[in-house]
């Protein structure tokens, strides 16, 4: 079993995607730092992708320094693996550029946005 | 360098002409899938990269060598698992193994252990008593035990239920090596094969229509739709990459076969200034069906 969610979906390239679920059980503690993660193999068994796909989502999480490798272990979740404020902000951009277009589609300006997010950020106790 | 070529290469069977001067470049290391509906060539194709039939034009070239001289050197280095696959149904699976071990200095006792285990194979059951599934899953442990450089699979998949489909594919990337291990797969099914392909091709009616990586495809195929707004709109003759462009009331929809951000948006605000332009991904299976559709209507046009 892998150690964090993912629901692989058609249309979008699938490392883009296994990059993103990762990144995201980081940010959610899913991910904690020093855990072991899946090798390649396993990476491309369990979710049944190409091989060649598992090895560069684990080389650009190497390269993003959310993962680092030890030559005993393999990789491992890295200590700042969660990054700062901006990084995870910057894991909302395909969510948020989506719901720009919705909006636009809706004609709405970006007050009526703020306000909608807003609404919903109190709705579920956020303040 | 390719580990599989053809150049040309054309296949008949008496007046019908299965392959036509089929042109596939393989790279060495990818996964790469051969599409097509039923009857488009994909079998002759990998029959002649096997050297069961002989090609009638053109030729084909597997691990760097014509596949007319394919000898025991490559044979060793090449699984080949095919839909029809003839097995020797009188023997047991584990006489069978034994059977194939020493065609194989590579074979690998322990693989074969943990795919036999992995697989749930009766061991001690003549091949005859088994069922579909599990003669698929004979056939490629006795193909994947000795570790195959390129792995040759014909319909896979076809009439597997979809546990054994799981391992099936798993038991595959068993064998996986990065870098020097390569797949060549046909399916008429783009689902099957999506995720684990890096490259498709695509043959119909004997010729190939189109081959290339599943990265670059996704990357330039958008679905682009146009909220008019009651502003003007010119739909005739769309840029040279627009495909099935339409118009329902307010809303215009086309597909960008060569996406790019800005260049799409300027061609937008050209053709629609008022317009809200919002864009799509697309599922391979959705750009594998706008192809086809342009592939065919550019036959007729050919044709008429």
């Amino acid at each position: 079993m892998l150690p964090f969610s993912i629901e692989l979906k058609p249309g979008r390239p699938v490392a883009e995607q296994i990059l993103f679920a990762v990144k995201k059980a980081v940010v959610t503690g899913q991910l904690r730092p020093g855990e072991k993660f899946p090798s390649v193999r396993v990476l491309s068994q369990e979710l049944k992708v190409n091989p060649n796909t598992a090895h560069k989502v684990v080389a650009a999480l190497v390269a993003e320094g959310v993962l680092v490798t030890t030559p005993a272990v393999g990789s491992i979740v890295a200590e700042r693996a969660a990054g700062g404020r901006k990084e995870r902000a910057e894991l909302l951009g395909a969510e948020a550029e989506r719901l720009v277009v919705e909006a636009r589609k809706l004609g709405l300006e970006l007050d009526d946005v703020q306000a909608a997010l807003a609404a919903h950020w109190r709705k579920l106790g956020g303040r | 360098m390719n580990i599989i070529e053809t150049h040309n290469l054309t296949r008949r069977f008496g007046r019908t002409e299965a392959v036509h001067a089929l042109d596939l470049a393989v790279p060495e290391g990818s996964v790469f899938a051969l599409l097509g509906p039923n009857g488009a060539g994909k079998s002759t194709t990998i029959k002649v990269l096997m050297d069961l039939i002989r090609p009638t034009a053109g030729d084909a070239r597997v691990l760097g060598v014509d596949s007319r001289r394919l000898g025991p050197r490559e044979r060793e280095q090449i699984g080949y698992v095919s839909e029809n696959q003839q097995l020797p149904v009188w023997m047991t699976l584990r006489q069978y193994l034994d059977y194939c071990r020493p065609f194989y200095p590579r074979w690998d006792r322990a693989l074969e252990q943990t795919l036999l285990a992995r697989f749930d194979l009766p061991e001690d059951r003549k091949l005859a008593h088994l069922s579909r599934g599990m003669l698929m899953k004979a056939a490629l442990l006795s193909s994947l035990a000795y570790r195959p450089k390129l792995l040759v699979l014909d319909e896979p998949f076809s009439g597997l239920d979809p546990l054994v489909r799981d391992e099936f594919v798993r038991g595959v990337l068993e064998v996986s090596e990065l870098g020097e291990w390569s797949v060549f797969i046909s399916s008429h099914e783009i689902e099957e094969v999506e995720r684990l392909c890096d490259w498709i091709a695509v043959l119909d009616e004997g010729r190939l229509q189109f081959a290339e990586s599943t990265e670059a495809l996704l990357g330039r195929f958008r679905r682009v739709e146009v909220t008019l707004q009651g502003g003007a709109a010119r739909l005739e003759a769309p840029p040279a990459g627009w495909l099935e462009l339409e118009r329902t009331g307010d809303l215009v929809r086309f597909v960008a076969t060569q996406y790019e951000r800005e260049e799409t948006e300027r061609a937008c605000r050209e053709r629609f200034p008022a317009g809200t332009v919002a864009v799509n991904t697309m599922t391979l299976r959705e750009i594998f069906i706008t192809l086809a559709r342009a592939g065919r209507q550019a036959r007729k046009g050919a044709a008429a």
